[in-house]
């Protein structure tokens, strides 16, 4: 993160420090603070202040905690509208002091201004933030090699175990076929970028499951290894591709997909242990059936395995 | 088949199962001929290593004959005689080319799991946990060996099993130990645990020149193989002596130039440290008792090197960090890049520099394995180094 991303967080923890002393004040002194806002104190008006001071000392530390992330900064701003509300309610009752009161609401009106700002602000830093990148690996062959493997589609559920089939129908298109746990699922795909030993990009927006996705092939500084970096978009049927619900839905998958790729181009294959070629936890002991095989073995073929001698 | 399975805490059972088969195509079936019970073993028997199964088959330190090959494997042939070693590499990611072969990048099918409590995976390991792939390990009647074209070496018929089996593991392991600690004749090693590791550690500081070799433990009879056996100049017993005094009166107040844990995480100690060790390993707020490495770190000579050997599991506390920065140690660590020493220590074994038989204490049926690891758990019978035959 650069330092212009991490700057706007001073309102945020402003607001932090705000909300744990005026929590303390609530906790420690409710009949004070319920006098300085017009409110007439009973047994009953102190017990919910404290509660109150609970919640502000809780939202304040989350606040201070992680001041950049929008999700505690919106949580301080659902308590104001609590706060707003409870002195709605103490309006209607009879023992009240009404400029009092017409003050306080104008307090919390105006931190609740300052805490959606602070709150959009995160927002904003996030989303910059938010760079497509799902997952990256590096390979110890050169780009063009690592390309070449990949670029020939029919070979992605070598490594993709999710994927059923890829065929290549014309230059660009190609057709994909899943096994998800809903059922089997196929779609089409476009490749739209394509530049040998540098990059592919594709998309499949007549689906379901819009995908949008690039893989990066660079050199590794120093060295001929290439560094894969994965990035993607996701989307359900018109509501447009997301980086976020990408990483959110198909990082895990990635990871392992990737972690893979580098075990097929570099070893030949997907390495199957006692314990990983079952779906389900197995104990580390042989067993006469699994579910999962690992599909090719090319060490001999052109990205022929070149081994260490130790 | 018949293997040696956890079944839970202190709790293993030969039971049977089915015999292993080829899955990759570069997979050998060993049919093992000798194996043992490491110390290591000893830190999943008591439980102190996180994701076992009940069901795990135990054992990493194993030789045997081949008896069935993956079409991927041209360098062996049924019936060759290999020694295995514990660490599985594949031979082609970057970290196998550098010789970093316990950090191999593509032996561990559940890698995911030591990238998230170590921040990067390990390679895979044979009976070692979850952690390292799930690998049915060698304390069995047969094992599947992945990526055999590259981590087994054939050993020749002259030399006994009990004079090679130790290349999987213990060997090499101590042998690295020493190799970190940049021997040369005027220097001065502690070497913190006398179990088959310290005395291979011992063993190989010895063969590198060292001329004063310190052993620290606390069974008399283990002192004695590391005097009498291994190589030790002077051994102390930690029942009975400090150990920080006694070190600093034979180094004149310098301190060892290079110490070796090879005790790990299931340390032993006195007093108030070892005391809150205990405890909060008990109840699980921290997976290691470091008592050997702050000693090591303690003792050591400012600008000296403290080679870490024993296994550690997770995070500890009371680390002596002010003591390593400030006098300007050096931390060596690793789990044994096997495939690196494999080769010239069994050279070594040939021309006689060394015999590594002397750590055998015991011989056991595979189907007394439970008693074996009883105990060697306990240290009954000056047990030093168990083999098992099935």
């Amino acid at each position: 993160m650069t330092t212009a991303d991490v700057a706007p967080t001073g309102l945020a923890r402003g607001l932090g420090w705000f909300s744990v002393a005026l929590g303390i004040g609530e906790l420690v002194a409710p009949k004070k603070l319920a006098q300085l806002i017009g409110i007439e104190e009973d047994g009953a008006t102190s017990f919910v202040m404290r509660l109150l001071g609970a919640r502000e000392i809780t939202a304040g530390l989350g606040v201070l905690a992680a001041p950049q992330r929008p999700g505690t900064l919106w949580a301080r701003v659902a308590g104001d509208i609590i706060d707003l509300g409870l002195l709605g309610l103490a309006a209607g009752t009879k023992r009240t002091s009404a400029p009092r009161l017409a003050a306080a609401v104008a307090a919390v009106g105006g931190v609740m201004a300052l805490d959606i700002i602070a709150a959009r602000r995160a927002d904003k830093v996030r989303d910059a933030a938010n760079q497509p990148v799902i997952f990256s690996v590096t390979i110890n062959k050169p780009p063009r090699e690592v390309y070449d493997f990949f670029r020939k589609l029919d070979r992605l559920p070598l490594f993709m175990d999710w994927l059923e089939s890829v065929t290549e129908t014309s230059g660009t298109r190609s057709t994909w076929v899943a096994k998800l746990p809903v059922g089997t699922v196929s779609w089409d795909a476009t490749i739209t970028e394509d530049t040998p030993g540098e990059a592919i990009a594709w998309e499949a927006l007549d689906s379901l499951v819009e995908t949008e996705g690039r893989v990066t092939f660079t050199r590794t500084p120093g060295r001929d290894m290439t560094e894969v970096r994965v990035e993607m978009k996701l989307g359900f049927s018109g509501m447009g591709p997301s980086a976020k619900l990408a990483k959110y839905f198909a990082k895990p998958q990635i990871k392992g997909d990737l972690r893979r790729l580098k075990q097929v181009i570099e070893t030949g294959e997907v390495l199957m242990s006692d314990a990983s070629q079952h779906t389900k936890p197995h104990p580390a002991q042989p067993s006469e059936e699994h579910d999962k095989a690992p599909k090719l073995f090319i060490a001999n073929e052109t990205t022929a395995v070149k081994g260490v001698t130790p | 088949m018949r293997a040696t399975t956890w079944q839970g805490k202190k709790h293993v059972e030969v039971v049977q199962v089915p015999e292993p088969q080829i899955l990759n195509a570069r997979d050998a079936i060993i049919k093992i001929t000798a194996t043992t019970i490491c110390g290591s073993d000893l830190h999943l028997y008591n439980g102190f290593m996180p994701s076992m199964q009940k069901g795990d088959i135990l054992g990493h330190e194993f030789m045997g004959e081949v008896v069935e090959l993956g079409k991927g494997v041209k360098n062996l042939k049924v019936g060759d005689r290999v020694v295995v070693p514990f660490a599985i590499a594949c031979g082609n990611c970057e970290s196998c080319e550098m010789g970093n072969f316990s950090c191999c990048e593509n032996s561990n099918p559940t890698g995911w799991m030591p990238e998230k409590m170590m921040g990067h995976a390990t390679c895979g390991a044979f009976g070692y946990s979850h952690l390292t792939g799930g690998f049915a390990g060698g304390q069995a009647e047969y094992v599947r060996v992945p990526f055999a074209d590259f981590g087994p070496i054939k050993v020749p018929k002259n030399l006994t099993d009990e004079q090679v089996l130790f290349l999987s593991d213990i060997f090499p392991t101590g042998y690295m130990g020493a190799e970190f600690c940049e021997i040369t004749p005027k220097k001065v090693i502690a070497v913190w645990g006398a179990g088959p590791v310290g005395q291979f550690a011992i063993a190989s500081a010895k063969m590198l020149g060292a001329e004063r070799i310190i052993a620290i433990d606390r069974f008399p009879y283990r002192l004695k193989m590391a005097a009498e056996k291994a190589g030790a100049t002077d051994v102390i017993n930690y029942e009975e002596q400090d150990v920080q005094e006694v070190l600093r009166d034979l180094t004149a107040g310098r301190g060892p130039d290079a110490c070796i844990d090879a005790v790990g995480l299931e340390a032993h100690g006195h007093g108030l440290q070892y005391a809150h060790d205990v405890v909060k390993q008990k109840a699980k707020i921290q997976m290691d008792r470091p008592m050997a490495v702050r000693e090591a770190i303690m003792a050591c000579r400012s600008a000296g090197i403290v080679s870490i050997l024993g296994v550690y599991a997770g995070f500890v506390d009371k680390f002596p960090l002010g003591a390593l920065m400030n006098r300007g140690l050096t931390i060596k660590t690793g789990q044994c890049h096997v495939h690196r020493y494999m080769k010239p220590l069994l050279e070594r074994i040939e021309k006689g520099e060394i015999d590594p038989s002397f750590v055998v204490s015991h011989h056991m049926n595979l189907d007394d394995a439970a008693k074996g690891y009883d105990m060697f758990m306990h240290k009954q019978d000056e047990v030093m180094k168990i083999i098992l035959r099935s």
